[in-house]
């Protein structure tokens, strides 16, 4: 494979390469699992479509139904169904810290002016400031999905 | 629509979400413990007040917006042609139509039927 052929399939790694660590900086990971999250709040939000439509009697509903809510509670209301949830907090949570960093970024408010390129060639323009709030998405998103497990599996709220 | 203002649209639903989300989150489990959230009593009540069922619609609308356009946002990185853009943006559409509409008729059967 040629030199073109080469740039060319790395510039199209797909999927593949998101998830190759490989040089990774914080920055990149923030940009995997800001994808990685979307994708999975995305479908629990779908989901979350379908198992309240069971409080109007489900698809074919035509009004509120307490036999059908109590029926899909039945089925989600469970330790497994808390476990979703509280994974379903950990991941928004930080979805969402983590988009407002790039929204911050986006938009040339928590990047560093950029200056010549100089030895170790550290990228200037980002901030330490940009990347702390990759960290406080993680602490914040890990201490939500604690609470939650505290109001889902031990009754607090 | 330009891809610029879609990407506007996508900042604006995020910091619009951020909001609405988090004050759905703290109405189950932080207002009101889990059970007493979830009981068919309550959510009858909370959309019975319109002002709830309208914060549910916009809640609604703006998360799977949001949602589904990063997805076009996602796909459109993966592969570049005029076909797969063309396909991904009726789909966004199409996917943003049929979810609002199915949400919506939740939400108008919970508060006049």
């Amino acid at each position: 494979m040629g030199a073109v052929g080469e740039e060319k399939a790395r510039n199209r790694r797909g999927i593949r390469g998101w998830l190759n660590p490989y040089h990774y900086n914080a920055e990149r990971w923030a940009y995997v699992f800001q994808r990685v999250t979307g994708v999975a709040v995305l479908l629990y939000v779908i989901g979350h479509l379908g198992d309240t439509s069971f409080f109007v009697g489900g698809p074919t509903g035509t009004g509120p139904s307490s036999s059908s809510w109590a029926f899909i509670s039945g089925i989600v209301e469970n330790s497994f169904g808390h476990l979703i949830l509280i994974l379903l907090v950990l991941v928004l949570v930080f979805h969402g810290i983590n988009g407002i960093r790039l929204i911050l970024t986006e938009f040339g408010i928590v990047f560093r002016s950029p200056s010549a390129i100089e030895f170790p060639y550290k990228p200037r323009a980002l901030s330490s400031g940009q990347r702390s709030l990759i960290y406080i998405g993680i602490a914040t998103a890990v201490i939500s999905a604690i609470w939650t497990y505290l109001v889902l599996f031990e009754g607090m709220g | 629509m330009r891809e610029s203002r879609l990407m506007l649209l996508q900042y604006a639903t995020a910091l619009v979400a951020v909001v609405l989300v988090s004050i759905h989150l703290v109405m189950q489990g932080v207002v009101l413990p889990y059970s007493t959230a979830i009981s068919f009593g309550n959510i009858l009540s909370i959309y019975r007040n319109w002002i709830y069922a309208i914060f549910l619609e916009a809640l609604l609308v703006v998360v799977l917006v949001h949602g589904f356009n990063g997805l076009r946002i996602i796909l459109s990185e993966l592969k570049q042609s005029r076909p797969w853009s063309t396909w991904i943006d009726i789909g966004t559409v199409v996917a943003v139509v049929v979810t609002v509409a199915y949400g919506t008729r939740t939400v108008i059967l919970a508060v006049f039927a």
